[in-house]
């Protein structure tokens, strides 16, 4: 990435910076004041969390059950993989399109990884370089109709999901790819490292990674700029197009990288065509947009969707409900906290 | 209804804003059958008190607006109640949909006559072309707003706004801005057209940034500033200097736009030398600019004015000339290779082509210039944002902090803050397109000091277009002035004068020279 920014040039601060009409310059503080009211919409859904998690371990129903480490191992090991699928939705999502894909990108890396090693006998390592670079394939396919097409991202993506869910079922024939899986892969989809799922460490450093390309590199911040303004964008020197094509090719990645810790995971491709996957990991997504950078989405909210989601669920089943009260609570809890962002966003314009 | 007192009277309107107080008790008492312009800065609470009286703002209780004599609390007044009360708006962006016909216009508001649920056209048209005809605008009702004038559509938009109620009970017009986006010669028709409404009895209620207009049309006259009012009363008597001064609080010198010195011809090398430089609907185009030159183009729409400063910035692909930048030869495929050649713009269109409204206001200073905090690291935020905010200071950008939105700024501190966005690279070539439009005169007034404290004395140059001539002739060494996309003359020194630059713009085919 070449900053855009001509080499000529000074510091602003250093130019004469007094306004010529003779006013005072205006002292601006950088930062505005933090209020409490502030603080509760940047971090009302961590508080919330906070509060559920606290409420299931108290009560005397699900407490001893919902306190083990058991629980928790479980309960984050078995989220790793939504949490990644949900990173991978991050990409195009910070220029503003949803990528229908990730699922689907994901069930087919995890395909073809196993099916690299299983039918055609490839060691581990040759079959997840397979997986990760058929999801970098597909995702540049879709960022070349996107960006170069200007096809409609939502056509585009929802397209190629079907499309990729198709192949899968020609492929598996339906069944899943259970034989000749690296046992390596398998026992760190399952095992722990220093007292931790390896999953959940693999994961992590994904996400770290995720967060520095969005968060703390000039593509990340053109991607945002994309998001909020294209045409500004484009004036201010981002090239749109590869920009867009680049946000597909990392989506893919991240979706393939996704797609391993799945088989990982379950220790055999799934013939599923991954939209069950798509789902959880939006809403995660859509939770991540009121917390912190409120209408923005970022890695650290789309963590903390995803374990709210997933405590709830889990202190919900070891209180006793039946199956369909998980589904209504994270529904709701999504509508809520998106109703509770743009009431704030009303309440300021007014 | 009451036959006399005011039309409509605000007593004690206030409003707040997150407990920072925006309006503090306006009372304004607007007399029937006259016209009435509502000025002040940006921020001075203008916008603010039309939405109040609108019903689009709930005002902070106690507040009263009194409308043919009934009175509203201004804490629950709603758009339809407006309606009902005889208030009528029309919005500077006039609300028409342009793929559509004036009568569908027309029926989009007033409804549509209908038999068996299928609309009856031809009534609609018989309709429509009785309020036109009777609003004295000589258009088919079939004829799509597409196709109109821009004064024809703001007088459409005033007919549609004022339709059933003609020669029944009389209204209160509100009009924001409705010459803002008029060209020059299109004004004085708007102008007639707001008398004529008053004589037919209407109360006119006029918010303009023009004040030579204001002076020109309004009976009386409201300046607000800082939410409060701090004038209000005829406008017989009192001059441009009178209304700046109360509009700034400031002496009228202080305020009155500094007159470019005109400078003596310079024999240094040209910064920018286009030649034979041609695309669809300009050209064959020569033209130099020199270093510390500040350089008007004007001309009518569709002359090509606005076309040669996308294609110096990139944004539009040439068919052939050249174009050379200090002595190099330069080809700009992109807005980035533009800016990478130091050419940088501030589009016409903020909204559409310059704002990252959600994001704060230090982002959006920095926008062009954030690459240069790239660490290896990651991204130095603390010292890009301490920056950004002493730039926007720099360009008197007026905020609360650095972090508020860049949505939530006033038109001219948002116009300021692009401002400091294209310059914090010191680009040798500043391409500006309507500079000041829609901003207040103080704002104006420290725009064109900033630009020309970015050319002066350094080895930079800008190209400004603008319909307003008066500002040309303020801002410009010199001027240069499109037909057709050609250049048909250049004005400078004397010849630099803002009905000089009128009469060449709008001079007809023959080259004048």
């Amino acid at each position: 990435m070449s900053p855009a920014s001509p080499a000529v040039g000074t510091d602003p601060t250093s130019e004469d910076a007094s306004p010529a009409s003779g006013q005072p310059s205006p002292s601006m503080p950088a930062k505005g004041h933090r209020s409490l009211g502030n603080v509760l919409e940047r971090y009302g859904l961590l508080l919330l969390l906070l509060a559920v998690a606290v409420f299931f371990s108290a009560s005397p129903v699900s407490g001893p059950a919902f306190r083990s480490s058991a629980n928790w191992l479980t309960l984050t090991a078995n989220q790793a993989v939504t949490f990644a699928v949900a990173l991978a939705l991050l990409f195009p999502l910070a220029a503003g399109f949803f990528d229908f894909s990730v699922g689907a990108v994901a069930a087919t890396s995890s395909v073809v990884a196993a099916a690299a090693m299983s039918h055609h006998a490839l060691p581990l390592g040759v079959a997840i370089a397979l997986a990760l670079l058929t999801g970098l394939t597909i995702g540049l396919f879709q960022g070349v109709l996107v960006a170069h097409l200007r096809m409609n991202p939502f056509i585009a993506t929802l397209g190629t999901a079907t499309l990729l869910g198709g192949a899968i079922f020609a492929y598996t024939g339906g069944l899943q790819i259970t034989q000749g899986i690296s046992p390596a892969l398998t026992s760190a989809g399952s095992g722990l490292w220093a007292g931790l799922p390896a999953i959940v460490v693999v994961v992590a450093l994904l996400a770290l990674v995720v967060w520095f390309v969005l968060d703390q590199t000039v593509f990340g911040r053109r991607l945002f700029a994309i998001g909020s303004n294209v045409n500004a964008a484009r004036l201010i020197g981002v090239d749109v197009a590869r920009t867009q094509l680049l946000a597909f090719a990392a989506s893919g990645l991240v979706g393939a990288a996704a797609g391993v810790l799945l088989l990982a995971r379950q220790g055999a491709a799934t013939s599923d065509n991954g939209m069950t996957m798509l789902f959880p990991a939006l809403t995660a997504v859509l939770l991540s947009t009121i917390v912190i950078d409120v209408g923005r989405p970022s890695v650290q909210g789309t963590a903390i969707g995803v374990v709210f989601v997933a405590v709830s669920t889990s202190g919900l089943t070891l209180i006793g409900s039946p199956a369909w009260v998980s589904s209504v609570f994270t529904g709701a809890a999504l509508l809520v906290a998106v109703a509770v962002a743009s009431l704030g966003r009303l309440r300021k314009g007014r | 209804m009451s036959d006399t007192g005011p039309a409509l009277r605000l007593r004690g309107i206030s409003k707040s804003f997150d407990g920072v107080r925006v309006l503090r008790g306006v009372d304004v008492s607007i007399t029937r059958g006259t016209v009435h312009a509502l000025l002040g800065g940006n921020g001075s609470g203008k916008s603010t008190t039309l939405k109040v009286v609108a019903g689009v703002y709930r005002g902070d209780p106690g507040g009263v607006v009194e409308v043919f004599g009934t009175p509203h609390p201004a804490d629950s007044f709603s758009p339809q109640q407006a309606h009902r009360a005889g208030l009528r708006f029309v919005h500077q962006d006039l609300g028409l949909v342009d793929d559509l016909s004036v009568a569908a216009n027309f029926g989009l508001v007033s409804g549509f006559p209908q038999r068996l649920g299928a609309v009856r056209w031809r009534a609609l048209h018989e309709r429509t072309a009785r309020e036109l005809a009777a609003a004295g605008l000589d258009i088919a009702p079939q004829a799509p707003v597409r196709a109109l004038r821009p004064s024809d559509r703001t007088r459409v938009a005033i007919a549609r706004a004022l339709q059933d109620d003609d020669g029944g009970h009389p209204l209160v017009l509100v009009l924001d801005e409705p010459t803002a986006s008029l060209p020059h010669h299109e004004v004085d028709e708007l102008l007639e057209e707001l008398r004529r409404r008053r004589e037919q009895g209407h109360t006119i209620v006029y918010v303009s940034h023009r004040i030579p207009e204001v002076l020109a049309v309004a009976d009386d006259l409201t300046v607000l500033r800082d939410g409060v009012v701090a004038y209000s009363g005829p406008v017989s008597g009192l001059t441009e200097d009178h209304v700046i001064a109360m509009m700034t609080g400031l002496a009228a010198e202080q305020a009155a736009p500094a007159a470019r010195t005109p400078r003596a011809p310079t024999t240094a090398a040209p910064l920018l030398r286009v030649s034979g430089l041609c695309t669809a609907g300009l050209g064959p185009l020569d033209l130099e600019v020199r270093p510390g030159e500040v350089v008007g183009v004007a001309g009518l729409l569709g002359s090509g004015r606005s076309r040669l400063l996308g294609l110096l910035a990139g944004q539009v692909p040439r068919t052939s000339g050249s174009v050379q930048l200090a002595g190099r030869e330069i080809h700009h495929r992109s807005p980035r290779a533009a800016l990478a050649d130091g050419v940088a713009c501030v589009p016409e269109d903020r909204a559409r082509d310059a704002a990252f409204p959600d994001r704060p206001l230090w982002e959006n200073v920095s926008a062009i210039a954030f690459p240069r905090y790239a660490r290896w690291w990651g991204a130095d935020r603390r010292a890009e944002r301490r920056d950004a905010v002493k730039a926007a200071a720099g360009f008197a950008v007026h905020a609360a902090h650095g972090e508020v939105p860049f949505a939530s700024l006033s038109g001219g501190n948002q116009q300021k803050a692009v401002l400091a966005r294209a310059t914090w690279t010191s680009p040798r070539l500043l391409l500006l397109d309507e500079p000041s439009q829609g901003v207040d005169a103080m704002a104006r007034r420290d725009i064109h000091s900033f630009i020309h404290r970015h050319v002066d004395g350094h080895d930079r140059a800008a190209l400004v277009v603008s319909s307003d001539f008066v500002e040309l002739a303020a801002l410009c060494d010199r001027v240069l002035v499109l037909r057709d996309g050609r250049l048909r003359a250049e004005l400078t020194g004397a010849e630099l004068h803002e009905s000089a630059i009128a009469l060449a713009v709008h001079q007809d085919r023959e080259d004048p020279r």
